[in-house]
């Protein structure tokens, strides 16, 4: 969470104190790795204090007494270059599975986050119901949702619905991960300023017309990092649905850690999710800082 | 600049604090008797710790659990202290054998990745029906062999499985196993399906997925497939590679306590308890016919 500018959102989406007027992507001065100031001097420091700091750390694990075994349990290549493609295959199960819940998530979000934001008394059954729903999938671990859905779900034998394991699990995590990601919309609907509205409507907009042309593209707009910043929360939670006997990367990651008693198959897969996180979070960054820029100099929407 | 350099200073002391003490070796005990319980290398003095999984599953765990216990007794599960249930029988026998009275058995419960996790353990061994392979002799140290087990399948009546003779039969069927068992190597290098196992965190998931018809069956060690878990027993596995298949406790690699626990299981194959225990609690001589 390097990009000071999305922070105030992410506190936002999980629930934290709510500020509508707290605009997404603006405020707080995003701190530098290297430090503010980039006299030579201050280089010079930041470098030796960075090499002293990690080479300590490194010699410090690689001698302790317990380094040999962790080396061959944690960090064995031998074992790394047989797992890793084996995982890398089930992989794309994943992939599957996190790729068709966001679709369904960024849809059934934005429906739930509208239904919330819909003025008046009429309304009212609307708003309890997305508010419940995202209170009760918000406050469930999701491993629990994925359980009871994938083993629940098909012991009712109803007909027409799915047995399929795969099936309950992308619908566990799209259940689960719509409740962060319509409070996510919601604070970007919120953040759009009610005169706005009123400006629409005066000009002879609807209701449902002002928040279509108006605020819904105002609103997402400000709201993409933290969109990412969920997404790639149901990337990493997609290995949950091992739970329900899908292989998939967690499952062929422990199918060999337990068979061969070794633990370099989790490392590889911890790599693989690196591997595809760490750019999207870099991606993240730069968006916010783009939006930042755009802020600073002033220009409009 | 003095500053700096008390910014560093400070920076590598607390990397140094971090630092690992190292581990005291372990005392061997020398003399005649090494094996006699104040001598043993034990993790807690006086006490043999057992670990084993939470839930405990019967024929290996039985009994109704004791009262404090964190086991919870249903028709599938046990409670290792009541000293009834293959397992559990046998660990008191080890116990006593040892020198070890009967409330100097201590359990406790561990996830299955514990058995074979590095660094100190806070058990003596692991007894949970561990097979012993080669493999897995890199991470922990194996007492000799306390079980001969096979595999059996599981299936409940309508399953397209029932019936099936041999292996060939078995390819295009949805089977099921948990993770890191041998059930699922004999899926795997047996059968070799067409169609891809599921492979569940325990036997209760795998089991959960045969009653809800996604499964044609369950492959379980021999033993299991007695105890109700599914309608019927299809058959049982020939070992893998002409290999006996063998349960045994996982030990702390390098931990001298093996040799002592070795002795001990050997006199208990020589007067016939381990012979008698499982005759009592693992029910196996049923007419199983063996997959071609």
């Amino acid at each position: 969470m390097s990009g000071g500018g999305g922070s105030p959102d992410i506190y936002f989406a999980k629930g934290g104190p709510e500020d509508p007027r707290t605009p997404p992507g603006g405020g707080s001065r995003s701190p530098r790795i290297l430090g503010g100031d980039r006299s030579a001097r201050n280089v010079w420091i930041a470098v030796a204090s960075t090499i002293l700091f990690f080479g300590v750390l490194a010699v410090v694990v690689v001698r302790s007494p317990g380094w040999p075994e962790i080396k061959q349990q944690f960090f064995n290549g031998q074992e790394f270059a047989v797992s890793f493609p084996l995982i890398l295959r089930k992989f794309t199960r994943n992939i599957f599975i996190f790729c068709v819940a966001e679709v369904l998530v960024l849809t059934l979000a934005l429906v739930l986050a509208v239904l919330r934001s819909l003025p008046g008394p009429v309304f009212t059954p609307l708003r309890i119901f997305s508010a419940t729903y995202t209170d009760l999938f918000r406050g469930v671990p999701t491993i629990l949702v994925i359980v009871m859905l994938g083993f629940g779900a098909p012991a009712l034998n109803l007909q027409g619905v799915p047995t399929s394991s795969f099936f309950w699990a992308i619908i566990a995590l799209t259940l689960v991960y719509s409740a962060y990601v319509a409070e996510v919309y919601r604070a970007g609907i919120q953040s759009v300023h009610p005169s706005q509205v009123a400006a629409a409507r005066s000009l002879g907009f609807s209701r449902w017309q002002s928040m279509r042309y108006v605020v819904l593209p105002q609103a997402i707009r400000r709201v993409i990092p933290p969109l990412l910043n969920d997404f790639i929360g149901l990337q990493k939670d997609s290995a949950l649905v091992y739970v329900l006997g899908v292989v998939e990367s967690l499952n062929q990651a422990t199918i060999i850690q337990a068979g061969d008693f070794n633990f370099t198959p989790y490392v590889a897969l911890s790599v693989i999710y690196i591997a595809i996180t760490i750019p999207q979070a870099r991606f993240v960054d730069r968006m916010v800082a783009r939006d930042q820029r755009r802020r600073q100099a002033g220009a409009t929407l | 600049m003095r500053r700096v350099v008390l910014g560093l200073a400070t920076i590598a002391i607390v990397a140094v604090a971090c630092a690992p003490k190292s581990s005291t070796p372990s005392s061997v005990a020398s003399g005649a008797d090494q094996c006699a319980v104040a001598n043993l290398n034990l993790y807690a003095s006086g006490k043999l710790t057992i670990a084993t999984g939470n839930p405990a599953y019967t024929p290996w765990y039985g009994g109704k659990s004791v009262p404090g216990s964190d086991w919870k007794s249903s028709s599938y599960t046990g409670d290792p202290h009541t000293g009834q249930g293959y397992e559990s029988a046998f660990a008191y026998a080890l116990a006593q054998q040892m020198g070890f009275s009967k409330d100097q058995v201590e359990w406790i419960g561990i996830p299955f990745g514990k058995s074979f996790a590095p660094g100190p353990k806070n058990f003596d061994f692991a007894m949970q029906q561990i097979s012993i392979t080669p493999k897995r002799a890199q991470a922990v140290d194996f007492s000799d062999g306390y079980y001969d087990v096979n595999q059996a399948l599981i299936a409940d009546n309508g399953s397209p499985a029932i019936g099936v003779t041999t292996l060939a039969g078995l390819k295009d069927l949805k089977l099921g196993a948990p993770v890191g068992t041998t059930s699922l190597d004999v899926i795997q290098q047996e059968v070799q399906p067409s169609v891809e196992p599921g492979v569940y965190p325990d036997l209760h998931a795998a089991l959960q997925d045969l009653k809800n018809g996604k499964l044609a069956g369950v492959v379980v060690d021999f033993p299991d497939a007695f105890y109700g878990y599914a309608d019927q027993i299809v058959g049982q596995f020939p070992p893998i590679a002409g290999q006996q298949e063998r349960f045994g406790l996982a030990f702390q690699k390098g931990n001298s306590l093996v040799s002592c626990v070795n002795q001990a299981i050997g006199a208990l194959k020589t007067s016939g308890t381990l012979k008698q225990l499982q005759d009592q609690w693992l029910q196996t001589d049923a007419n199983v016919p063996v997959f071609k």
